[in-house]
């Protein structure tokens, strides 16, 4: 991880030294890898919306009723707090690739305090959810509760899937400190920027989930009684 | 994505218009329940999450222009759809187990007043 790349050299029977190619510089290459691995996160992520419609089919009405319930301002707000940080961190990513490195850390700051408010106000969500008896084994979605059983199960796919992208959240501020870490030490230069490009990525994979995240949680029950089902 | 070839005046602006745009299509959202589609609700949501989804991996994940991993991204979603066919349009439409589910509870309050009521008007 630290100090100059130094080529491996091979030897041939004639004792000609050789270069052996090295992919430290495939840009090309990594970003393919990290789209890879953000397929792995759609197919994660595609599983639990595949149960989520499942169990939407099998209790239509009690889905609305607990789409209703929620909170739509709250996750409003946190819509519009992860569309700024998608473009803080794209301008951020633009600014290293024109060599403003001072801007460009500042943008990433920016994208963290943007991704800590989404916490924060996830958070402050959550606490209300809890005192009104709704969370993961507890009060209202325990198998004894007089909560419709569609409810229950839409409430638990709700917790785990915000917890999921939650912890998401958590692990892009964890990769945005380390990328800061690593444009302090000139590992992550202008000429030099895919971790910059692949944390960027990440982020929008983040975003992305959300975006699909919200409208199914918050706003299916927001059209009244029935919600156009 | 050369960095050789980079406007920056220009992809900036890009970026802002994008971001109006989504903002935009984030109002169209929390308007939609109460103006169009009312009775179509969950799929005008998911069409406008689909567009919000297609401008961000164009623009803001750098996708336009990229050939590979278009056809990458299109085959990861054929596959996640086609198991959402199967499992949802094939799988629940055919439902089986209805007695012994876990997941398929039917017998909620609103159930039970509705069948109470049923058999009092059956009683008289």
């Amino acid at each position: 991880m630290s100090g100059p790349y130094v080529p491996e050299i091979a030897i041939d029977r004639e004792g000609n030294e050789h270069v052996v190619q090295g992919w430290q510089d495939d840009f090309y290459g990594g970003k393919l890898g990290f789209w890879l691995f953000m397929f792995t996160e759609v197919l994660m992520f595609g599983a639990m919306f595949m149960a989520l419609a499942y169990y939407n089919t099998l209790h239509p009405q009690d889905f609305l009723d607990a789409s209703a319930s929620l909170n739509r301002l709250l996750g409003g707000i946190n819509t519009v707090v992860l569309l700024v940080s998608a473009l803080t961190m794209g301008l951020g990513l633009l600014n290293m690739r024109v060599g403003k490195i001072k801007e460009a850390k500042l943008m990433i700051w920016a994208t963290i305090i943007l991704a800590a408010a989404f916490l924060v106000i996830k958070g402050f969500e959550w606490r209300a959810e809890y005192n009104h008896g709704i969370f993961l084994m507890h009060d209202q979605l325990l198998p004894g509760s007089s909560l419709p059983f569609g409810q229950k199960l839409f409430f638990g796919l709700y917790f785990t899937m915000t917890g999921l992208h939650g912890f998401h959240i958590i692990i892009g501020i964890g990769l945005m400190i380390w990328l800061l870490k690593r444009i302090n030490a000139e590992k992550v230069r202008p000429d030099h920027h895919i971790l910059h490009w692949n944390i960027a990525l990440y982020w929008d994979i983040v975003h992305l989930i959300w975006v699909f995240v919200f409208p199914y949680y918050y706003m299916i029950g927001a059209g009244g009684a029935t919600g156009g089902h | 994505m050369d960095t050789n070839t980079i406007d920056y005046a220009q992809e900036r602006s890009g970026y802002y218009k994008i971001l109006v745009g989504l903002l935009i299509l984030t109002a169209v959202t929390f308007v939609q329940p109460h103006m169009f589609m009312t009775e179509s609700t969950f799929l005008a949501q998911m069409i406008i999450a689909v567009i919000k989804g297609w401008l961000i991996i164009m623009f803001y994940m750098h996708l336009k222009g990229e050939t590979l991993i278009i056809w990458m991204t299109g085959f990861s979603l054929f596959i996640v759809f086609t198991f959402f066919a199967i499992v949802i349009g094939v799988d629940v439409q055919q439902f089986q187990y209805l007695d012994e589910s876990h997941i398929t509870a039917t017998i909620t309050p609103m159930a039970d007043a509705a069948n109470a009521a049923s058999s009092t008007n059956s009683a008289h």
